[in-house]
C-alpha cells in the first residue's frame, strides 16, 4: 500500500493562490484574437521541395485541430508549392483510415496510429520510418526534451526513435467541472477544499433539489462505456488503490496484482449509486454520449461533470457566458490522495509514413522539428491550452492562456505523476501486448451492469473481472513465451514503486 | 444484335457431361455473356467475402498484419462457450421474432388499404410509408436518440403532458425495453419495404375472383379469407424469409442508438462482431478479425440452417394441404 499524501488545507490554499497567480499572469497577455499571430514559420534547415506537393496529415483533431489549422495555414503562406490535406477524424476511423492507407500504399504522410497498434507492431509492419534520418539535427532536437519523454521501447527500438509523442500526457480525464452558480447556490465552493465523494453526493442532491426539475446535480455520458470505468478507476486510484493499465484492464504494479477487489472499488461504486438512488443523475444519462453530456453542462442541464480538461476550450469558445469552474476528482477517502499515474512517454504520438515521399519526408520532418523548438511549443501552448497540454513546462509557463486553463495545467502538475512500466523494463513484454485479448465484459462494463441493476453482487463481479484479467495476462505471457519472448509475470511487478514520485530511471535501476 | 441459335436436335451420342455443359454454354453465349457482369461483382461483394470469411476463421489474426497463425478451429472452440456470443445470438433472434410479425401484420393492413382503387391519394400515402426506407440509417439512429431522449425528448413530452406517464421513460437507458425501444424504431423505418411487397403481391391478384364473390354475397372478411389470403401464401413465405434476414442486419440502428448497451443489453450479432473484429472501444487491446469471422460464420450458419428448416417446413404443409384438398375432392367425386 503506498504511503498515502494528505492535501491540507495550507497546501490547497497555496496552489490555489499559484494558480490564481498564473492566471492573473495569463490574463495580462495577448488577447486571444492575436494568438495565430504566434505562429513563425522559420527555417528548420530541413531540404523542403520547390515542386508542387500535397502533404497529407492526419490525427485525432479535437482541440488539437485549432493549432494545426493554423499553422498549416502559415505553412502554406510560407511555402507556396506545398497543399496541406490536413483530416481531424474520430478514433474509430483513424483504426480504418491509418491500415487502409498503409495497405493500399496510400496513407497519408503523417499519421496517428489506432489505439490498438502498438508501436513494436507498426514498426516490424514496416509502417513507420525512423525520425533519426528525417528531423534536421536530430540529435540535438531530441535532446531539447525533458527526461522520460523519448523512451527505449515505447518511442523507439534499437536505439532509432519511430514515434514523437507531440503532448504531455501528465492530465487526467475525470476532474470535476461545474456549474459556478448552481453550486454557489447549494452553498458549496470546491475552491475552498477538494470535495469528499460524500459532499459530492450531497452537492449533487442539494443541486437536484433547487433544479426541481428543470437541472440534476450530476451529468455523463454513459453511454460511452469507457466513461464509467474511467471515474470508477481514478476515485480508487486517488484513494490508494494504485494501477496501472494492461491491455484492458488495470495491475497494481507495486504487487503485480488485479487492483479490482480492494474494497476501494466498491466505494467508488457505491458513489455512483448513491447518485443514482439519490435521483442526482441527469436523466437520459445512460443514453447520452460523452460529448452530449459535454454539451448539456452549458445549456444549463447539470451542475457537476466528472471529465476532462479537453472540455475547457470548448466551453470558452463556444459557450462564453458559460460560468464554470474545474477542481480536482473528488476523495474517497478524504483528505488522503494519492496522485494519478500515467505512463511513460507522452500523448498524440505522430508518425511519418515509411512509403512517403522523399520531399514529404522532409516536409515533416521540417514541421516535427518546429515542435520541438521553444517557440513551437509556446505555439502549441497558447493553441492548444489544457486539453493536450504542451511538453516543455517553461512553454506553458510562458504562453498566453486562458486562466482556466492554465489552472488545470497547475492542478495537473500537482495530481499526475509518471507511473512504472512494463515495456521500458524488458521490450519482450511488448509481445505481450499482442497477445493479450480484451477480457468482457471489463471494469467500464461491469459498473454499468451495476449501475443498470443487471448485476447484482457488484463485489463478487469484481472479483469475477479481477479472475479473469489474471488468468489473461498469464496466458498472454504463455504465448509470448511459447513464441520466443523472454518474460515472466515478474516484469509486472515494482516493488519500488512509490506514486508519489515519477518512475524514472533511477527506480528501473534499482531493480 | 445476333440471337442465340435455336436448340439443335443432336444425334444420340456418348458425350460426357462436360462437353455437353461446354455446348450449351456455346450454343446461349449470349445469355452468358450479359450475366457475366452480375455475375463477377457477385463473386467479388458476395461470394469472396464469404469464404474468405470462413478462411480467416482458421487463424488467430488482427486482420491488418501479415502475422497471421493457422489455429485451426480454436476459435470456433472459442466461440461456442462465449457467453457475450450467446447473449447476442439470443438478442438477435429476439429483434427477429419480435419485428417481424408486427412488421408483416402491419405492411399487409396498409398494402390492403392502399391497394383499394377506392383511396384516391393512395400514391402519396405510399410515398410517405416509404420515405423512412430511403433515409439513412444512421441518422435516423441518431435522431430517435433525441426523440426518444428522457430530457425534454419529444416522446416522453407528450406522455408526460397526457398524464400517461408520471417519471420520463428512458427509452435506450433501460436495461428492460432499450433492444425493444430500437425494434420500435426498427419497424417503423423498414415498414415501406414489406408494403410494397405485398403491394405487388396484391395486384396479382385477378379483380374478377372479387367481382365474382361480390356476386356470391360475400362480404369484405370473407373475400379476405378466402381468396386474398390463400392467394397471398406463396408470397408471403418469400415476403417472411426477406424480412426476417433484414431484420438480423440492424447493425446501423443499434450502434447509433445503443451501441448494444446498456451492459449487452441490446447487445445483436453484428454489433458483436463489430466488437470484436474491431477491438474493444478506448483500449489497446488488439483487434481479432479471426475470432469475429469464426463468429459470424458459426451465426451465418445457424441462421441458414433455420432458414431451411423454415423452407421445408413451408413446402411440408403445402404439400400435406394440397393432399388434403386432392382428398377431399376425390371424397366428393366418389
Amino acid at each position: 500500500m503506498p504511503e498515502k499524501h494528505k492535501i491540507s488545507r495550507r497546501d490547497f490554499l497555496k496552489n490555489s493562490a499559484i494558480g490564481s497567480l498564473g492566471m492573473l499572469l495569463a490574463a495580462q497577455g495577448l488577447p486571444l484574437a492575436a494568438q495565430d499571430s504566434i505562429i513563425n514559420i522559420v527555417s528548420s534547415g530541413a531540404d523542403i521541395t520547390s515542386e508542387p506537393t500535397t502533404f497529407r496529415w492526419v490525427d485525432s483533431g479535437d482541440q488539437k485541430a485549432v493549432f494545426w489549422n493554423a499553422f498549416f495555414e502559415k505553412y502554406m503562406e510560407a511555402h507556396d508549392n506545398v497543399t496541406i490535406q490536413y483530416d481531424a477524424l474520430p478514433w474509430n476511423e483513424i483504426a480504418q483510415v491509418v491500415p487502409l492507407g498503409v495497405r493500399n500504399g496510400s496513407a497519408h504522410d503523417v499519421f496517428q496510429r489506432p489505439l490498438s497498434v502498438s508501436l513494436a507492431q507498426a514498426v516490424s509492419e514496416g509502417w513507420v520510418a525512423a525520425l533519426d534520418d528525417i528531423i534536421p539535427n536530430f540529435d540535438e532536437w531530441k535532446a531539447s526534451f525533458p527526461g522520460g519523454v523519448f523512451v527505449e521501447g515505447i518511442t523507439g527500438f534499437n536505439g532509432k526513435t519511430y514515434s514523437f509523442p507531440a503532448t504531455s500526457n501528465k492530465r487526467y480525464g475525470t476532474h470535476l467541472l461545474y456549474n459556478v452558480e448552481y453550486l454557489a447556490e447549494a452553498g458549496v465552493d470546491p475552491q475552498a477544499g477538494p470535495l469528499s465523494a460524500d459532499d459530492f453526493v450531497a452537492t449533487a442532491k442539494k443541486i437536484t433539489e433547487n433544479g426541481a426539475g428543470r437541472y440534476f446535480g450530476f451529468i455523463m455520458g454513459g453511454n460511452q462505456v469507457n466513461r464509467w470505468g474511467a471515474i470508477v478507476r481514478e476515485f480508487a486510484r486517488i484513494a490508494g488503490a494504485i494501477s496501472m493499465n494492461v491491455g484492458n484492464f488495470d495491475l497494481d504494479m507495486s504487487t503485480g496484482e488485479v487492483p479490482y477487489t480492494n474494497p476501494l472499488y466498491l466505494d467508488a461504486i457505491d458513489v455512483l449509486l448513491r447518485l443514482r438512488d439519490d435521483g442526482s443523475v441527469f436523466p437520459g444519462t445512460l443514453s447520452m454520449n460523452a460529448p452530449e453530456a459535454r454539451a448539456r453542462m452549458p445549456q444549463g442541464a447539470a451542475g457537476m461533470i466528472l471529465q476532462g480538461p479537453w472540455n475547457i476550450p470548448i466551453w470558452l469558445r463556444e459557450n462564453p457566458d458559460f460560468n464554470f469552474n474545474i477542481a480536482g476528482q473528488p476523495l474517497l477517502d478524504p483528505p488522503n490522495f494519492v496522485p494519478v499515474s500515467v505512463g511513460p512517454g507522452g500523448s498524440n504520438e505522430i508518425h511519418i509514413y515509411a512509403e512517403a515521399s522523399d520531399a514529404n519526408k522532409q516536409i515533416a520532418g521540417d514541421i516535427f522539428h518546429y515542435l520541438g523548438t521553444f517557440e513551437g511549443q509556446v505555439a502549441w501552448a497558447t493553441l492548444v491550452g489544457a486539453a493536450d497540454p504542451a511538453i516543455f513546462a517553461e512553454a506553458v509557463a510562458e504562453a498566453d492562456m486562458q486562466p482556466l486553463e492554465r489552472a488545470a495545467l497547475l492542478m495537473f502538475n500537482e495530481q499526475v505523476r509518471v507511473g512504472p512500466s512494463p515495456i521500458v523494463r524488458n521490450p519482450d513484454t511488448a509481445a505481450v501486448n499482442l497477445e493479450l485479448r480484451p477480457i468482457t465484459p471489463n471494469l467500464a462494463e461491469t459498473v454499468q451492469g451495476i449501475y443498470t441493476e443487471q448485476i447484482d453482487d457488484a463485489a463478487a463481479a469484481l472479483q469475477d473481472l479481477s479472475d479473469r484479467a489474471n488468468a489473461e495476462l498469464d496466458r498472454a505471457i504463455a504465448a509470448a513465451v511459447e513464441k520466443g519472448a523472454m518474460v515472466s509475470r515478474e516484469d509486472y511487478i515494482f516493488p519500488n514503486w512509490d506514486p508519489h514520485q515519477d518512475y524514472g530511471e533511477d527506480f528501473y535501476a534499482e531493480l | 444484335m445476333a440471337l442465340a441459335p435455336p436448340l439443335s436436335v443432336s444425334k444420340p451420342r456418348k458425350q460426357t457431361a462436360i462437353s455437353l455443359m461446354l455446348r450449351r454454354i456455346s450454343q446461349h453465349r449470349w445469355v452468358y455473356l450479359f450475366m457475366l457482369p452480375s455475375l463477377i461483382l457477385t463473386a467479388l461483394f458476395t461470394l469472396y467475402p464469404i469464404f474468405a470469411s470462413f478462411y480467416f476463421s482458421l487463424f488467430q489474426w488482427s486482420g491488418f498484419t501479415s502475422d497471421a497463425y493457422y489455429i485451426g478451429l480454436q476459435n470456433y472452440q472459442e466461440v461456442v462457450p462465449d457467453k457475450q456470443f450467446w447473449n447476442a445470438f439470443e438478442h438477435s433472434f429476439i429483434f427477429m421474432l419480435s419485428s417481424v410479425p408486427i412488421k408483416l401484420s402491419l405492411a399487409l393492413g396498409i398494402a390492403i388499404l392502399l391497394n383499394d382503387r377506392a383511396l384516391r391519394l393512395a400514391p402519396i400515402f405510399r410515398t410517405m410509408f416509404f420515405v423512412p426506407v430511403v433515409t439513412t440509417t444512421a441518422i435516423v439512429g441518431i435522431v430517435m436518440t433525441f426523440i426518444m431522449s428522457p430530457f425534454n425528448g419529444p416522446i416522453n413530452t407528450i406522455m408526460l403532458d397526457l398524464g400517461l406517464i408520471a417519471r420520463p421513460i428512458d427509452f435506450l437507458g433501460d436495461p428492460k425495453i432499450a433492444l425493444f425501444s430500437v425494434v420500435g424504431v426498427e419497424i417503423w423505418k423498414w415498414l415501406g419495404n414489406p408494403m410494397i411487397y405485398w403491394l405487388a403481391a396484391l395486384q396479382t391478384i385477378p379483380a374478377s375472383l372479387y367481382e365474382a364473390a361480390e356476386v356470391d354475397g360475400a362480404n369484405w372478411w370473407r373475400k379476405f379469407a378466402f381468396i386474398t389470403l390463400p392467394l397471398l401464401k406463396p408470397f408471403a413465405i418469400v415476403i417472411v424469409l426477406i424480412t426476417a434476414v433484414g431484420t438480423l442486419n440492424v447493425f446501423a440502428l443499434v450502434q447509433t442508438m445503443t451501441g448494444g448497451g446498456p451492459y449487452f443489453a441490446s447487445e445483436v450479432m453484428e454489433v458483436y462482431i463489430y466488437r470484436t473484429a474491431f477491438g474493444a472501444a478506448n483500449s489497446m487491446t488488439l483487434p481479432r478479425l479471426g475470432y469475429a469471422s469464426a463468429a459470424a460464420a458459426f451465426f451465418g450458419v445457424s441462421v441458414m440452417f433455420l432458414a431451411t428448416i423454415q423452407i421445408f417446413a413451408a413446402r411440408w404443409a403445402n404439400r400435406e394441404r394440397a393432399g388434403l384438398a386432392a382428398a377431399e375432392t376425390q371424397l366428393g367425386d366418389s
